[in-house]
């Protein structure tokens, strides 16, 4: 055995290199600045919506936007939620809160749900005239929602639906098909053949296949699609305008109510206060399932 | 049109489609009122009508733009209101086409309605020979808000301008007192109401109705006065400060309100923001109309009523039309609005001092009607464009601003 010796305090453990001077790259700094430029176009206004919101009037007529609160006030926020008037009915935007759910859980069903099934049935069964109607789903997907706005108010009136919330939901469902039976039926098309044979050798029938071994297997796909429809339905407003009926306005339209106004008076800090407590569910949404839809979206690309 | 192309198909929905009816006695109203001052003057009338037993169930949509889609999807999709904020003419021409107007020349002839409505509001209400509008509510589209205590501090008296000359010859005591002589914001729809109220107010009613009239004149691009209004459009925008672009006409009156700028000349619905901030008529701010006006650009704010309605709602519709035009509502609703009131014999009680400056203006001197109850859409836009891209623009001669409109006439009309 050969004892290991201690190191004399002038010896070193390892030799040392002179170190190269890092080099930050051209290329590098430019992005690093596209990326601040960035971040400040969304922070900045962010930053005055925020501190106008928790300002006096008083100092909001002085027209200075950048500038710190001289004394914080969070009335705007109680009045906001409370108080701002949509017609009427002045009863804050937390009518629309709660219109906004009543509105969202129908809908998430229903497009989903659709689009689910006919994604599952375009993918993995023979359907006759599949390409074709896939060609159109494709097309339709194109199609400006103001072009097909009145034919669809004409359709709802007759279906004695227009006016309701599930006048509302039927049209997101029947607006968000194209993309989300896109998005399942590529999903699903890699599902292998082997699976499929099986289930179907086992006497699985259309309805039991896609209950017991699709849907358990579509947990990705189905968070990055709950989140593309849930900021979607939420930040809604054309749809809910014009498809919502009396008491049934969703947040977005409560919060354009009290906020446009070419001739009367404006409170900026309770507008800003409302228009921040509106953007808030899809930003909660996005903190706590941001990962997931990262997730599923890299597990369909890996598929893919 | 947007509307006109739908009048096929709204006819069609609109007989094959039941209405969700509102009760007898309930009243379906469409609105865009939401700010406070509206909604408190709105409350005057739903408070006389439940005295009446009547309802009033809303839809209240906000827009900003020459078509009421909001409106028209709701007589598309079979759920058309019984009483509607609507100015346009042109609606109501299709209402007609439809079987949908109400007209109340007859009820506002009994009542004697009409002969207590100042000539300006008669004419704006009327459509093609009929009343179709329940007038609610007067507004100046140009009138000078200004602050008593910069005025006091500067040494001037608005009161005492007679003409626009009188005005500029007090700009400079203002500025070396240190304060802005004319507030100045920046957008089409101040560009647009400071160039027509101005051509009313310069030029006056029979160049005004050449240009806006429903078939504009060409021959008005000639006009010598018209020349001098657009020399006055960009001596009065030059005022402008840093801070002038982008900025809507409530921010511009705040410069007044907090004592940076003696004046701002815009719409008299100034005054909201005015009393928003504490302040009352003939205390913090007074007003006048444009010095040496030779005619006042008047908005009517007005519903219109639905018809081929049942008789019960028919009745109520009626009674609707009343109450809005009783003389003592009438001024209840313009003291919570910050307007006029209609009617020339409503209780000058509740009236403040920009009221009476109103009231006398139109009595005395007249008004034109706002382009919007008369030109067409599309050329109005224009003329709004022209006039900003001008304000805009500091190279831009008076020329240029002749051929631009001439430009888009040809575009419109031609």
């Amino acid at each position: 055995m050969t004892d290991i010796l201690p190191l004399s305090p002038n010896q070193k453990a390892f030799k040392e290199y002179p170190k190269k001077p890092a080099k930050i790259k051209g290329s590098s700094i430019a992005i690093l600045i596209f990326l601040t430029m960035c971040a400040l176009f969304i922070a900045v206004p962010l930053y005055v919506m925020i501190v106008t919101s928790i300002k006096h009037m008083d100092q909001i007529r002085l027209g200075e936007i950048f500038s710190l609160p001289t004394q914080v006030t969070f009335e705007p926020w109680w009045k906001a939620w409370n108080e701002v008037c949509s017609g009427v009915q002045c009863e804050g935007v937390k009518v629309g809160f709660f219109n906004s759910l009543a509105i969202l859980f129908p809908s998430l069903i229903l497009s989903i749900g659709l689009s689910m099934v006919t994604g599952y049935a375009l993918a993995l069964w023979n359907v006759k005239w599949a390409g074709t109607f896939l060609f159109i789903l494709f097309t339709a997907a194109f199609v400006p929602f103001q072009i097909i706005m009145i034919p669809l108010i004409i359709l709802s009136g007759i279906i004695k639906v227009y006016g309701t919330i599930w006048g509302v939901a039927i049209v997101h469902a029947v607006l968000a098909m194209p993309l989300l039976t896109l998005i399942f039926r590529n999903y699903y098309k890699d599902i292998p053949n082997e699976i499929m044979s099986a289930a179907l050798m086992d006497s699985g029938s259309f309805w039991r296949i896609f209950f017991e071994i699709v849907l358990p297997m579509s947990g990705n796909i189905l968070i990055v699609v709950l989140i593309l429809q849930i900021t979607s339905i939420w930040n809604d407003f054309i749809i809910g305008l014009y498809f919502g009926g009396i008491g049934t306005k969703p947040m977005t339209v409560i919060l354009a109510n009290s906020v446009i106004t070419s001739r009367g008076e404006i409170s900026y800090n309770v507008d800003m206060a409302a228009a921040l407590l509106t953007a808030i569910p899809p930003l909660v949404i996005y903190f706590v399932l941001g990962k997931f839809f990262v997730q599923g979206i890299t597990a369909g690309a890996i598929k893919g | 049109m947007f509307h006109k192309t739908l009048i096929g198909v709204a006819t069609a929905l609109s007989l094959s489609v039941a209405p969700i009816a509102a009760k007898a006695t309930e009243l379906f109203v469409y609105h865009s009122w939401s700010a406070e001052s509206e909604v408190a003057a709105l409350n005057v009338l739903i408070d006389a009508l439940a005295k009446k037993g009547i309802t009033w169930s809303e839809i209240a949509i906000p827009h900003e733009s020459e078509s009421n889609v909001g409106l028209i999807n709701l007589v598309t999709g079979g759920n058309p209101p019984d009483v509607f904020i609507e100015s346009n003419p042109g609606f109501y021409r299709d209402l007609k086409q439809m079987g949908l107007a109400q007209p109340v020349t007859e009820l506002f002839n009994s009542e004697h309605i009409t002969e207590n409505l100042p000539p300006a509001v008669v004419q704006s209400i009327t459509v093609d020979g009929d009343i179709m509008k329940i007038p609610t509510a007067i507004h100046i589209d140009g009138m000078i808000y200004y602050n008593k205590a910069v005025a006091a501090a500067a040494g001037v008296d608005p009161t005492s301008w007679t003409s626009l000359d009188d005005m500029w010859a007090d700009e400079k005591k203002v500025e070396d007192a240190g304060y802005t002589f004319m507030a100045m914001g920046g957008n089409t729809f101040q560009a647009g109401y400071l160039f027509h109220a101005l051509v009313a107010a310069m030029a006056g009613p029979d160049i005004y109705y050449r240009l806006y009239g429903p078939e504009p004149d060409p021959t008005v691009f000639d006009e010598p006065a018209l020349r001098d209004v657009i020399d006055m459009h960009r001596r009065i925008t030059s005022q402008a400060d840093d801070g002038w672009v982008n900025r809507s006409w409530a921010d511009t009156t705040n410069t007044v309100i907090t004592g940076k700028a003696l004046m701002h000349l815009h719409g008299d619905w100034m005054k909201g923001q005015w009393r928003a901030a504490g302040a009352t008529a003939g205390n913090e701010f007074g007003c006048i109309n444009i010095p040496g006006t030779k005619a006042l650009s008047v908005t009517v704010d007005a519903f219109g009523l639905l018809g081929g309605v049942d008789e019960e709602t028919k009745q109520a519709e009626f009674e609707f039309a009343k109450i809005v035009t009783d003389p003592q509502i009438a001024a209840d609703f313009a003291a919570k609005k910050g307007s006029t009131p209609v009617r020339s014999d409503a209780p000058s009680g509740a009236m403040d001092i920009c009221n009476t400056v109103v009231l006398d203006g139109l009595r005395d001197i007249g008004g034109v009607q706002n382009p919007f109850n008369i030109t067409d859409g599309d050329w109005h836009m224009s003329i709004w464009n022209v006039l900003f891209e001008f304000q805009s623009d500091p190279n831009m001669t008076d020329d240029d601003v002749i051929a631009g409109l001439k430009d888009e006439y040809d575009a419109i009309f031609g």
